[in-house]
C-alpha cells in the first residue's frame, strides 16, 4: 500500500485551524461536553445503584460493560456531524475552494481535517469512558480491562470509518442538506456494526471483541484510503458544471453501464480473481464449520435451528411447490447478495459460498462428511458453481465500490459492475431452476 | 510569466473551455470579459494549477501546470469570485493562517498583514470575526489573502464587484502597484470601467472560446465599429464588447461534443 506524500507541518496547520473552528462555538462545546459527562455519570451511577441494591453479580458485570459501550457510542456519533461540517460545510461555503487554490497538497488538507475531527471525537469518547470508569467500577470488584481496551480500539476505528464516510459523501454532496440525507448510507451500516459490537459485549468474551476491533481496523483503513483517493481538486471543483437534467444524466449512466459489456464466459475469465476468492469461500467455510462443530465453539443448539429452518423453507407441499420454494429461496439470496455488495464492500459475495460451506462442515462435524455431502448432491453440482460465479461478481461489485478515483466516475464504475451481475443472472437464474428441480426429484 | 497554449477543459460531456491561447508578461495585465458561463472562471482555475487542463498547456514562470501544479499554485495568487472566508476567525488570524500556508516567515507576515490592512482601511477591524464583515470588506480580505505572498501571477475573478467606487479605485491602485513591482495580472470582470482602467490586453470570451484578444485599438478594429456612420464618437469598450459578442451569436451556449 502506497501512502501519500505530505508535509506534516502543513497538515498540522489545517488540523489546528479546524480544531479551533470546532471548539469556537461555545454552545456546541457545552452541549457536547455536557452530554459526554452527564451520560457516563448517569450510567455509572445506575450500575452502582444496581450493585448496591442487589442486582446480582452477573447482571451488574454485564450491565457495567453495556454502560461503557453506551457512553462511548454517543460522542463517537458526533464525529459524523463534525466531519460532514468540515468537508461538506466547507465545500458549501466555498472556503474549501480557497484552500484548494493554495500550494497545499490534497493529502495535507485531508489528513489535517481527519486529525481535527478524530481529536475532538476521541477526546470526548475517552473522556466519557474515563468518567464512567471512575464512577462505575471502584468498589465493584470487577474491572474488565481487556474488554475496555478492545472497546477503545474499535471506537477509534468506528470514528475513523465515519469520518472517511463523510469525505466520500462530500464528493457527492454540494450542500449540507444533501449530505445529511446521504449520511444514512453511513448511519445504517454503522448501526448494524454497533449492534454486533453490543452483542459481543453482552457475551463478555474479550477475544471476540479483539477480533471485532481488528476487523474494524481493516474497514477503517479501507474507508480512509477510499476517502483519500477520492479527495481531489478535480473531483471537488470540476463537477460544478453539467448539473442540469439529473434524471436524464442518471438514465444515461445506467444505459452506458449495460453497453459494451463482455459476454458471460469472457466476463468470468475477466473476473477470475474474485471468482476464485468466492470459490475458496466454500472449502474455507466447510473447514470453519467443521472446526466450529467438532470443537463446540458454537453450540449445536445455535446452528441446528438454522439448518432446520432451511429444511422447512423448502416447503411441505407437493414436489412442484417444493422446487419453487427452493428456487425462490436461492434467487432471493442471489439478489440480496448483489444489493448488499456495495454496502458490505463485497463481503456478501464471499458469504454466498462461505455460509453454505460452513453449514456443510458443521453438519459433517455432527454426523460425517459422507452424510453431509450426500445432502448437497446432485443439486450442488449446479448450485455451487452458480453461487461461486455470483459471489465472485458480487465481490467485484464490492471491490469497485471501495475504489475511488481522483477523476471521479465512481457511480459509473459501480453501475457497470452491477450491470455485469444483472446480465450474468440471465444464465444463473436458469441454473438455479435446474438445481431446484434436481434437488426435489433426484436429491 | 504566463503562457497558455490551446488550453481546453472538459467536465464530462461539457466542453467548458477550448483552444485558449494567451500570454501575459511580467508587469502586464490581461482582462477577460465575457458573460456568465463563458469559461472565464475555468480558465483562471486552470491557470492557477487548481484544475488540470484536458488539453493544451499552461506554464507559469516556466513551470508546466500539468507537471508540477503545486509549484504553480505557490507562484500564483487566486482570488475566486466568492471570497470564501472562515466566519469564526479574526481577519488577522485568517491572513496569518494563509501566510503560514505560503511559508511566509512569521515576522514578515505580521508586518505585511498590518501594511495591507492599512492599505485597505481594515486596521480597526483586524481583531473582528470575518462573519461580521460586510460584502465589500470580505472582498478586500480576499484580495489581501490572494496577494499576501507577493505572487508572480495574480488571478482575480471580479475583484471589485462588491466594492464601493472609492474602495474599488483603491483596489485598482493596489493592483497597478503590484503590476509595477513585476507581477502579471489576469482579471475577470463585468465592469468595463475596471477593464479600461487596468487592462493592457483584453480578451473577450464566449461559450468557452476567446473571440478576440488584443489591446483596445486592436479590438476596436476587430469590432468594425469604426466603419459605422451612426457612431459619431470613438466607440467605448462597452460598444466594442457588445459588437464582438453579437458577431458570434451563433456559438452554442452549451458546448457538448
Amino acid at each position: 500500500m502506497i501512502w501519500p506524500k505530505l508535509e506534516r507541518r502543513k497538515a498540522a496547520l489545517v488540523a489546528a485551524r479546524d480544531l479551533r473552528d470546532a471548539v469556537s462555538e461555545l454552545r456546541l462545546i457545552l452541549a457536547m461536553v455536557g452530554l459526554t459527562l452527564a451520560i457516563p455519570m448517569g450510567a455509572g451511577s445506575g450500575v452502582r445503584a444496581l450493585a448496591a441494591f442487589g442486582g446480582g453479580t452477573a447482571v451488574v458485570d454485564r450491565l457495567s460493560l453495556v454502560g461503557a459501550f453506551f457512553v462511548v457510542f454517543i460522542p463517537a456519533s458526533f464525529s459524523l456531524v463534525l466531519a460532514l461540517e468540515s468537508f461538506v460545510g466547507e465545500r458549501e461555503r466555498t472556503t474549501l475552494e480557497v484552500l484548494l487554490s493554495t500550494p497545499l497538497r490534497e493529502a495535507e488538507i485531508y489528513a489535517g481535517k481527519v486529525v481535527a475531527v478524530l481529536t475532538v471525537s476521541l477526546t470526548l469518547c475517552y473522556g466519557g469512558l474515563i468518567v464512567y470508569c471512575l464512577v462505575a467500577f471502584p468498589g465493584l470488584g470487577y474491572f474488565p480491562l481487556g474488554i475496555l481496551l478492545a472497546l477503545a480500539l474499535s471506537t477509534i476505528c468506528q470514528v475513523a470509518a465515519m469520518v472517511a464516510g463523510a469525505v466520500i459523501i462530500s464528493l457527492n454532496a454540494r450542500t449540507m442538506r444533501a449530505a445529511n440525507v446521504m449520511a444514512s448510507f453511513i448511519i445504517l451500516p454503522m448501526s448494524v456494526v454497533l449492534q454486533v459490537e453490543a452483542a459481543l459485549i453482552l457475551l463478555g468474551r474479550a477475544e471476540f471483541l479483539w477480533c471485532f476491533a481488528l476487523l474494524m481496523i481493516v474497514v477503517a483503513i479501507v474507508l480512509l484510503r477510499m476517502g483519500f483517493n477520492g479527495f481531489s481538486r478535480e473531483a471537488l471543483l470540476a463537477r460544478d458544471a453539467g448539473l442540469g437534467h439529473p434524471m436524464r444524466r442518471a438514465m444515461g449512466v445506467v444505459r452506458a453501464s449495460f453497453g459494451r459489456r463482455p459476454a458471460f464466459l469472457r466476463l468470468i475469465w475477466m473476473r477470475r480473481i474474485p471468482v476464485l476468492i468466492a470459490a475458496a469461500g466454500f472449502p474455507i467455510g466447510a473447514l470453519a464449520g467443521f472446526v466450529a462443530g467438532s470443537s463446540s465453539a458454537i453450540p449445536p443448539a445455535v446452528v441446528r435451528p438454522v439448518l432446520s429452518s432451511l429444511v422447512r423453507s423448502a416447503g411441505g407441499g407437493g414436489a412442484v411447490e417444493e422446487a419453487m420454494a427452493i428456487f425462490a429461496h436461492n434467487l432471493l439470496a442471489f439478489l440480496l447478495v448483489a444489493l448488499l455488495a456495495v454496502l458490505t464492500l463485497g463481503l456478501s459475495g464471499f458469504l454466498l459460498t462461505f455460509a453454505p460451506g460452513f453449514l456443510l462442515g458443521f453438519a459433517a462435524a455432527l454426523s460425517s462428511w459422507t452424510i453431509a455431502l450426500s445432502g448437497i448432491v446432485p443439486n450442488g453440482l449446479v448450485e455451487i458453481p452458480a453461487a461461486i460465479i455470483a459471489g465472485g461478481l458480487a465481490i467485484q461489485v464490492g471491490a469497485t465500490a471501495m475504489h475511488m478515483d481522483a477523476r471521479g466516475g465512481w457511480t459509473a464504475r459501480v453501475l457497470a459492475a452491477l450491470a455485469d451481475y444483472v446480465r450474468a443472472l440471465r444464465w444463473l437464474v436458469p441454473a438455479l431452476a435446474v438445481a431446484a428441480v434436481l434437488e426435489v426429484w433426484l436429491g | 510569466m504566463l503562457e497558455v497554449e490551446g488550453l481546453a477543459k472538459r467536465y464530462g460531456d461539457v466542453l467548458a473551455l477550448q483552444d485558449l491561447t494567451v500570454s501575459v508578461e511580467e508587469g502586464q495585465c490581461l482582462v477577460l470579459l465575457g458573460r456568465n458561463g463563458a469559461g472565464k472562471t475555468t480558465a483562471l482555475r486552470c491557470m492557477a494549477g487548481v484544475l488540470l487542463p484536458s488539453g493544451g498547456m499552461v506554464k507559469v514562470d516556466g513551470i508546466d501546470a500539468a507537471d508540477d501544479p503545486a509549484a504553480v499554485r505557490a507562484r500564483v495568487g487566486l482570488m475566486p469570485e466568492v471570497p470564501g472566508l472562515y466566519e469564526r476567525m479574526s481577519v488577522k488570524a485568517y491572513l496569518d493562517y494563509f501566510g503560514a500556508i505560503y511559508d511566509i516567515e512569521p515576522n514578515t507576515r505580521r508586518s505585511r498583514i498590518d501594511e495591507l490592512l492599512e492599505v485597505f482601511e481594515l486596521t480597526d477591524a483586524g481583531d473582528r470575526w470575518l462573519g461580521t464583515f460586510s460584502k465589500g470588506m470580505r472582498q478586500k480580505v480576499a484580495l489581501i489573502r490572494a496577494t499576501l505572498h507577493r505572487p508572480r501571477l495574480v488571478l482575480a475573478d471580479e475583484p471589485t464587484s462588491a466594492l464601493d467606487p472609492d474602495s474599488a479605485r483603491r483596489a485598482w491602485i493596489y493592483l497597478k502597484d503590484l503590476q509595477r513591482k513585476g507581477s502579471a495580472l489576469v482579471i475577470c470582470t463585468h465592469s468595463m470601467e475596471e477593464a479600461e482602467h487596468l487592462a493592457g490586453d483584453i480578451g473577450i470570451m464566449s461559450a468557452g472560446r476567446a473571440l478576440a484578444i488584443g489591446n483596445l485599438v486592436e479590438l476596436r478594429r476587430r469590432s468594425g465599429l469604426k466603419m459605422r456612420q451612426e457612431v459619431r464618437e470613438m466607440p467605448t469598450l462597452q460598444d466594442i464588447y457588445l459588437a464582438i459578442v453579437d458577431n458570434h451569436r451563433d456559438l452554442a451556449e452549451v458546448r457538448t461534443a
